[in-house]
């Protein structure tokens, strides 16, 4: 039909496709080779399920490319683009933690009663993962941000959609929060 | 400043950040991280989380970059797709509109010169192709009916019109 036939033009025609696209293929697949990994270990580590992380850093690129306002690498550069990934890594953890958690065991992968032994999991694992899961989610996400990405309260702000003055109090009393968790686990190992 | 927290705090802070704490810092900074909260807090929290990143960085399987650019090339298309079929939906709605309007208006039409249309199809087995043409002959020569007839195609005409022009404005 015709209109779809003019699709492909309106797509891939060219000062719409710059307008539209942050950047080409070459540009996206470095992109993704340097920031791929620390937003797995971001969502992976806040939400503590893997398999979730996998989807959701695939959903974060796809929308990364396919948002309309996505800043461009070439006038904006790749920090930008970078705190724009983030931001909707955080919308997207955000909504699965919104949303209201029903699922049949038919779903559930086998691996998800399986609890891992000590020899699975890593150190940082073992010390972080305990801690981690006595924490809220957005707290989780904060702590995340500033110690593990070293964001300022200003780039977290950006990238959770909270207030910078808020971020700082935030991230005070979960830092605290954590250090104690930290604390008494090694505390624990040590005894 | 917060309550608790250490103006040197952003001294170890930086030496975190460039990866320098603790071989590369005095042994004096060292002496108050061990015994200032706020700053044994920050390196404690900063050192596991470092650590976390770096393991969880490590051990990924990545899905190749082609894909998930194909994946966004493809939700674009049909995004555009859907972009590009929601006037036309618009244009049909609006159609079923004007149609059920106009057998609306009909029904109430014949309800009110009472029951003519039930008598004309009674029969209508009777008189067949006929019948149902003479019918369809008058309807259109009959002045009660022109604008139901009028009604119709106006609002078709406008409607094609709208559609012509809006696919001529998306092709330039």
């Amino acid at each position: 039909m015709f209109w779809e036939s003019s699709i492909p033009n309106a797509i891939a025609g060219g000062e719409s496709r710059a307008a539209v696209e942050p950047m080409d293929n070459d540009e996206f697949a470095g992109f993704y080779e340097r920031s791929a990994r620390p937003l797995w270990a971001y969502l992976a580590r806040t939400s503590g399920d893997p398999a979730l992380a996998d989807d959701l850093m695939q959903e974060s690129f796809v929308r990364f490319l396919c948002a309309p306002r996505s800043p461009s690498q070439a006038s904006e550069g790749e920090v930008a683009c970078r705190r724009y990934l983030f931001r909707i890594a955080t919308n997207l953890l955000r909504d699965h933690w919104r949303r209201p958690r029903a699922f049949s065991i038919e779903e559930t992968p086998e691996n998800f009663f399986a609890r891992p032994g000590d020899s699975a999991l890593s150190d940082s694992q073992m010390m972080l993962g305990p801690a981690m899961a006595q924490m809220r989610p957005r707290d989780r996400q904060l702590l995340w941000l500033a110690h593990a990405e070293g964001y300022s309260h200003s780039e977290i702000a950006e990238v959770t959609g909270l207030g910078s003055a808020s971020i700082r109090l935030l991230l005070f009393r979960a830092r605290r929060k954590m250090a104690r968790l930290l604390g008494n686990q090694e505390r624990g190992r040590t005894l | 400043m917060m309550p608790g927290t250490c103006p040197r705090e952003k001294e170890v802070k930086q030496l975190l950040e460039r990866g320098q704490w603790p071989q590369a810092c005095a042994s004096e900074l060292r002496g108050h991280v061990g015994g200032c909260r706020s700053c044994g807090d920050l390196v404690l929290v900063t050192t596991a989380f470092r650590r976390a990143r770096a393991e969880a960085s490590a051990g990924v399987n990545l899905p190749p970059p082609g894909v998930l650019w194909w994946r966004a090339q493809l939700r674009r298309r049909n995004a555009a797709v859907e972009r590009i079929g929601r006037p036309i939906l618009g244009a049909q709605i609006f159609a079923l509109c004007v149609m059920l309007l106009v057998a609306a208006g009909f029904v109430g039409l014949e309800l009110r010169n009472g029951i003519g249309l039930l008598d004309r199809l009674g029969a209508l087995p009777q008189t067949a192709a006929r019948t149902l043409f003479d019918h369809w002959h008058s309807a259109l020569l009959d002045t009660t009916w022109s604008p139901m007839v009028l009604i119709p195609a106006a609002a078709t005409v406008a409607l094609l019109g709208g559609v012509v022009v809006y696919l001529a404005v998306e092709k330039q």
